[in-house]
């Protein structure tokens, strides 16, 4: 890997990570109320983007 | 590669043409007889020659050692064995159920031929992705042969979960490490098999994380997932950490998954079944963490009006056996399942039952409240009745009718009561 450039795989999934993660975090704090018709979307988005942006990092 | 490894009758035709030259001319003695624009003599054959370059062998399908297409003789020269072996094993798949004609027809179509001399090679990568194309027919193959030999059934099931196993391997260690179905059997398999650990440590972690989730540790693991997230983040710009990804996801999504549903531990594991006597044994509140939740009312002295009882189970079945005299009024949240009052049910994912029948005042009208993760509610005259639900027949999903159940006979009708 290039120091000077980032690795667009780790950003897309760790951003996907983190968005996942504070899902869950304001469905504990009881801002939103999670139910399976949120967290289906959100878990095809998340493996979706992850998978898209490890097939399209490996053909650069 | 296969062209630099094996030699077929080309390339021995090839040489046996430009033997005479140049072994000649080699022991002719040191001055060229075959003047200055020949060009220069082949090296001798124990003469150190340079390494090519480590190549991926492929699957080819011979043109010289073929019967009908070459794909045996493709796979003997690819495993440096006799194609007769191949062709037996096609001949009797063949015969004892059709999958030799399949594993044949599907190497036809996706197996190469053999380049003709002179033809420019194929691009390296056509070869990785048609390795993966061929270890998904493989796998399907293995999928589908005990169908085909009819009613292979003990096959099938031995079968089938290793060969998805398999798959699932290549494809978590693909998504892990990059590396792809390439190079020989033992290669696929040791990816399988590290594919298959990586499977097996997000399995145990998921359900850790579930766990934790249902035992009131939520906020902890939401916190765990958010830290994986930033070191993910951190890592694009320092060194990557991606084989954190999906254990992340897994932990993630199984926490997601309980708090959806709402299941909480809370009040113990197993079977519980109450019968109080009278409103003074009755509870308010009946609470269960997995198993199976029954609340028995035929044998209690139940008073007029209205009688709250709320019921919550994590991951199981709550059931309420009721006397034909007492009215049911119903408000279920369920995460995944189903809800049953009498002879009406409702099912599937994120359900929300609110049943309201009114009642007359000098009857006993039992206001439930049942909150359940994963799992069913049950409102029954008789426990037996519980067994037949929704799954089986398809639900009715009719709780919005604006008629009572039939099973709810005690009540006068809907939406207010007559008590108000």
């Amino acid at each position: 890997m290039n120091a000077n450039r980032p690795d667009v795989r780790s950003i897309v999934a760790g951003t996907c990570v983190l968005a996942l993660g504070a899902v869950l975090l304001l469905d504990q704090t009881g801002v939103i109320e999670l139910s399976f018709g949120v967290l289906a979307p959100v878990a095809c988005a998340v493996t979706g983007a992850i998978l898209l942006a490890n097939g399209l990092g490996r053909r650069e | 590669m296969e062209d630099s490894r094996h030699e077929g009758p080309g390339e021995d035709d090839e040489r046996k043409d430009a033997e005479p030259g140049g072994a000649d001319s080699t022991a002719g003695g040191s001055e060229d007889p075959r003047g200055p624009e020949a060009p220069p003599p082949p090296p001798p054959a124990d003469a150190p020659t340079e390494p090519l370059p480590q190549q991926p062998r492929r699957l080819l399908r011979s043109r010289s050692n073929r019967v009908i297409a070459g794909v045996c003789g493709g796979l003997g020269q690819y495993f440096n064995v006799d194609p007769i072996i191949f062709r037996i094993a096609t001949v009797v798949l063949t015969l004892i159920g059709g999958a030799g004609v399949l594993f044949y027809l599907a190497a036809l179509v996706l197996v190469p031929s053999e380049p003709v001399e002179g033809a420019a090679p194929q691009p390296p990568g056509e070869g990785r992705n048609r390795a993966l194309v061929i270890a998904l027919v493989i796998v399907a193959l293995i999928v589908a042969w005990p169908f085909l030999l009819g009613g292979g059934v003990i096959a099938a099931g031995i079968l089938i979960p290793i060969a998805f196993l398999v798959g699932a391997g290549v494809l978590v260690w693909w998504l892990v490490s990059g590396e792809g179905p390439s190079g020989d059997a033992g290669d696929i398999a040791r990816r399988a098999a590290l594919g298959i650990g990586v499977l097996i440590l997000c399995g145990v972690i998921a359900l850790a994380g579930a766990w934790a989730a249902a035992a009131g540790g939520g906020t902890i693991v939401a916190i765990l997932v958010v830290l994986a997230g930033a070191a993910i983040l951190a890592g694009a710009f320092l060194k990557p950490v991606r084989w954190l990804v999906l254990p992340a996801i897994a932990l993630g999504l199984s926490a997601g998954a309980v708090s959806a549903a709402g299941i909480d531990l809370d009040g113990g594991v197993g079977d519980k079944r109450y019968r109080p006597i009278s409103t003074v044994d009755l509870r308010d509140r009946y609470e269960l963490g997995i198993g199976k939740l029954e609340v028995d009312l035929r044998s209690t002295d139940l008073p007029a009006g209205d009688l709250p009882l709320e019921l919550d189970v994590g991951v199981g079945e709550a059931r309420v056996v009721v006397p034909r005299d007492v009215c049911v009024w119903t408000d279920a949240d369920v995460g995944a399942g189903a809800v049953r009052v009498f002879d009406r049910d409702s099912g599937g994912v994120d359900v929300d039952v609110i049943d309201e029948p009114g009642s007359r005042p000098d009857i006993t009208r039992l206001v439930v409240n049942a909150d359940i993760g994963v799992g069913a509610l049950n409102v029954v005259h008789d426990p037996d009745d519980a067994d037949d639900h929704g799954f089986d027949r398809g639900f009715d999903e009719d709780f919005e009718n604006s008629s009572v159940a039939a099973g709810n006979s005690a009540c006068t009708g809907r939406g207010v009561s007559e008590r108000e």
